[in-house]
């Protein structure tokens, strides 16, 4: 996970990497690492992510856009945060949808954050092992 | 704002307690990481309902609120934070999604302080919280300050006002006024209150007066100060002060006025208290002596600059000490109240000047100044600023004496006062108050030597009078209640019997250790009228002595007393005598008067009936220092009388000059015509009392028998002397003549023992 990757169409699954400079602002947090913010915000972010894709799943069946609009706006900003721009995009996207109301899927749109959802849990989980 | 207050505010110095709500965990664990990180204290929760648990009991400096929350979120937990009793100040920074327009207005109508969209810019976060902060520190500040001035105009019962003569930017025009100021006007806090409304608060007579000031202060946009009555709505009535400044637009043009009003009642009230306490006499409400002398002063000024005459009458009651001493201090108190109504209604009596007011009222302003005042005690003063002649003043102490002729009640009883005034007058008989006061004290003291109840001006040759005399009055006054009179008996003798035919009693003044002569204070009594009350006491004293000589020494004479013949006149005298001699139960006849030719001879026509009476209850009459007056004879046969007294004068002279002796035969002759009995008064040597003897005169009072002695003294007398008949003039009186040398040595020797 060099600096130099650039972001681009989102790579396969399991292979999105974060924003370097938003991990650099976390960074700038706890230079030294003392207090350990990376693990924990990551491990934050993981525990957060996971419960809320479960929650989302749900809706594939339930059709809850609400409880969609909630997930894609929570995850738009944390994700943000730890760098996970494929992530934050899709939910801001998402969000955007539902509020204006523009023509898609709710399907679509649930299948859309699972999917980079994916993606960044098993970037962040390879993170917190390295 | 800076408070001078050094425990103003902690929150500047500690770290800010910041609260911090999201529900999303890494948000949230960023944000407070970010914050930490910038000094500040966070507290986490993770959702609106733990937000408001946390805050049951704390309140942080600040509250960060995520807008979009699962359950209760940002906009509903604010919206329920503001009406939290504690929370309504409470700075909230909502974070809302960056493109949510919608979610800005909605954190505003929620009550949130301000918003911030969320990212993680964690320095624009910090710096958001801490200007937050500080216009938190600054509202309270204002709201403290605010809430302290609230506090002390209403302790001081003063408001604020503002009043725009048109709109100006948002403010409507007419009166607005704090709730401060609705409380001091009696109106509730919400009520509103025009201008017209208060003015009709305002008694009609100031009203008017009050809108002509207004207006002149409009045109001149002049300050405006000034003191109202007005009538609150529940019909109390209060003193408002109203003090306002005027503002000015940019081109310098009067909009309104802004000001305070202020209940100053109680200050008024207590002010004027003061005035009253300084100028007025508690008891009787009349000018005391300060605010006198103020007038008095005034007075003369005028007077001089006016070249008229203006008077002091001094007024002080006669014998108010007797009625302050048997009836009590209230009473006393009750009648000077009377008296000072009375004395209000004999001058055109003005309360109302006060100091400094005096000046700027016209020309015949000095009239106001006229006025009766208490100088203290028993002593008023009438000051009449303007007067023509001295008969003006005269009037006015006539009119005094006349208003106190009718009686007062004071404790259910009558009483009787009588005054005596005098006057001084301004130029003639002083030029300042104070010479004034002392002059008219002067007169006034004349009035009192002369007999009081009388009013006399003030003139030169009455000065040095008066004043010594009344304190020798005082004196004797008290000499009978102190016990400080005594009475001492002179033997009348038979030198035929060689015994005692009676006594005369003669007064005696142990004034502080010293015996005073009757010759300095019976004249004295005479003049004051002090001599009845005197007079009284000794006939009362003879006749307990009477008894109590008839008891030691089986005493069966008479007790002769010196009256003066204004005691006949006295139609109580007989029964005084009756009540004297019945208490210690002796006859009457052991009581005699004696009266001097003089005295007896100016009043005859009015003592005569007495005199008839006196002998019919048994009670002799002798006159005494007979021969020096003008009796007239024909009167003298048809008067009830027992005793003539010849003189101390003829006695004296007798054997030196041949008139004497004549006289002496002429009065024994006329005596013993008139079956009256002669007493020979003053003598002193052997000689004289051969010649009385030889012309016929056996009784005989003076030195050589005995000089005036204590009761006790008279009873040795009588045991050593007369009843073993050995002193010197008993044996000689017998021998008949046996006038020599033995005897001139005696005589001598008798002088030297008076």
């Amino acid at each position: 996970m060099s600096p130099d990757t650039p972001p681009g169409p989102a790579p396969p699954a399991n292979a999105v990497s974060f924003d370097p400079v938003a991990l650099e602002r976390l960074r700038e947090l706890d230079p030294d690492g003392r207090h350990g913010v990376l693990p924990r915000v990551l491990t934050a972010f993981e525990t957060s992510l996971r419960r809320l894709l479960v929650q989302l799943a749900a809706e594939l069946e339930g059709g809850d856009a609400s409880v969609v609009a909630h997930v894609a706006h929570t995850l738009k900003s944390s994700s943000a945060s730890v760098g996970a721009v494929v992530l934050s995009q899709a939910c801001a996207d998402v969000e955007r949808r539902l509020r204006s109301g523009e023509a898609g899927s709710l399907q679509a749109d649930i299948e859309r954050i699972l999917l980079a959802g994916e993606g960044a849990l098993s970037t962040v989980r390879a993170m917190l092992r390295a | 704002m800076s408070s001078p207050l050094p425990f103003a505010d902690p929150s500047q110095t500690a770290q800010p307690e910041v609260l911090l709500v999201d529900d999303d965990d890494v948000n949230l664990l960023l944000t407070a990481l970010a914050l930490r990180e910038r000094g500040f204290n966070i507290t986490e929760a993770a959702g609106g309902e733990q937000a408001l648990e946390l805050l049951r009991d704390w309140t942080p400096d600040i509250i960060v609120l995520d807008a979009m929350m699962p359950g209760l979120d940002g906009f509903d937990t604010c919206r329920r934070l503001r009406r939290t009793p504690g929370f309504e100040n409470v700075p909230v920074l909502m974070l809302t999604g960056l493109e949510d327009d919608a979610s800005i207005t909605r954190a505003y109508q929620a009550g949130a302080t301000d918003f911030f969209v969320k990212a993680t810019q964690w320095s624009l976060l910090a710096g958001r919280l801490h200007y937050l902060l500080r216009a938190s520190r600054t509202r309270i500040e204002l709201e403290r300050n605010r809430a302290k001035l609230a506090r002390a105009q209403d302790l001081a019962r003063m408001g604020s006002f503002d009043w725009r003569k048109v709109e100006r930017s948002g403010e409507p025009s007419g009166l607005l006024m704090s709730p401060e100021a609705l409380r001091v006007l009696g109106f509730g806090a919400h009520e509103r209150a025009t201008l017209r409304t208060l003015l009709r608060m305002v008694p009609q007579d100031d009203r008017r007066a009050l809108l002509r000031q207004l207006h002149e202060a409009m045109r001149h946009a002049s300050v405006l100060a000034t003191d109202l009555p007005i009538v609150l709505f529940d019909g109390r009535q209060r003193i408002i002060h109203v003090e306002a400044e005027p503002e000015f637009n940019e081109h310098g043009q009067g909009v309104g006025y802004s000001g305070i009003v202020q209940d100053v009642t109680d200050r008024r009230v207590a002010e004027d208290k003061i005035r009253q306490l300084a100028n007025f006499d508690a008891l009787t409400g009349l000018p005391n002596r300060r605010q006198l002398i103020w007038r008095a002063e005034r007075a003369l000024e005028q007077a001089r600059r006016m070249n008229h005459q203006c008077a002091l009458l001094l007024i002080d009651l006669d014998r108010f000490k007797i009625i302050n001493d048997t009836l009590g201090h209230g009473a006393g108190d009750e009648l000077l109240v009377e008296v000072g109504r009375r004395l209000r209604a004999c001058v055109r009596h003005s309360d109302q000047v006060m100091e400094g007011q005096i000046e700027t009222v016209g020309a015949r302003s000095h009239r106001a100044l006229e006025a009766v005042g208490r100088l203290g005690g028993d002593e008023f003063v009438a000051l009449l600023p303007e007067i023509v002649t001295d008969a003006d003043a005269e009037r006015v102490a006539q009119r005094i004496l006349e208003s106190l002729r009718e009686a007062i009640f004071v404790s259910g009883q009558e009483c009787f006062v009588t005054a005596s005034v005098g006057m001084a007058i301004f130029p003639r008989d002083g030029n300042t108050v104070v010479d004034l006061l002392r002059n008219s004290d002067v007169a006034m003291y004349s009035v009192k030597a002369q007999g009081k109840n009388a009013s006399a001006i003030y003139s030169p040759q009455l000065a040095g009078l008066g004043r010594e005399k009344l304190e020798l009055e005082t004196a004797v006054h008290r000499a009978i209640e102190r016990d400080e009179l005594v009475l001492h008996y002179q033997p009348k003798v038979d030198v035929r019997a060689a015994k005692m035919v009676g006594v005369e009693a003669l007064m005696r003044w142990q004034r502080e250790g010293k015996l005073v002569s009757p010759g300095d204070f019976i004249p004295l009594a005479e003049e004051t009228g002090l001599i009845v009350p005197l007079s009284e006491w000794a006939l009362r004293e003879a006749a307990r002595q009477a008894r109590q000589w008839q008891q030691s020494m089986g005493f069966s004479e008479s007790i002769a007393v010196n009256l003066p013949s204004r005691l006949f006149e006295r139609s109580d005298l007989v029964e005084h005598i009756h009540q004297c001699v019945s208490a210690v139960n002796v006859p009457h006849r052991m009581i005699m008067l004696e009266i001097t030719e003089n005295s007896l001879m100016k009043d005859l026509q009015n003592v005569i009936p007495t005199l008839h009476r006196l002998n019919e209850i048994g009670v002799e009459i002798s006159i005494d220092d007979f021969g020096t007056g003008y009796s007239s004879l024909a009167y003298l046969t048809t008067l009830p009388i027992s005793e003539l007294k010849i003189d101390i004068r003829f006695t004296r002279e007798l054997g030196i000059t041949p008139q004497s002796s004549a006289v002496v035969t002429a009065i024994i002759a006329l005596a013993r015509s008139l079956g009256l009995r002669v007493v020979a008064e003053g003598v002193e040597t052997l000689r004289q009392m051969e010649v009385l003897h030889r012309l016929g005169c056996a009784h005989m009072q003076g030195y050589l028998f005995c000089k005036p002695v204590t009761p006790s003294a008279l009873q040795d007398w009588l045991e050593r002397t007369v009843l073993p008949r050995r002193a010197p003039w008993i044996g000689n009186a017998a021998d008949g003549d046996g006038a020599g040398a033995e005897e001139l040595g005696r005589s001598a020797s008798a002088r030297l023992l008076r």
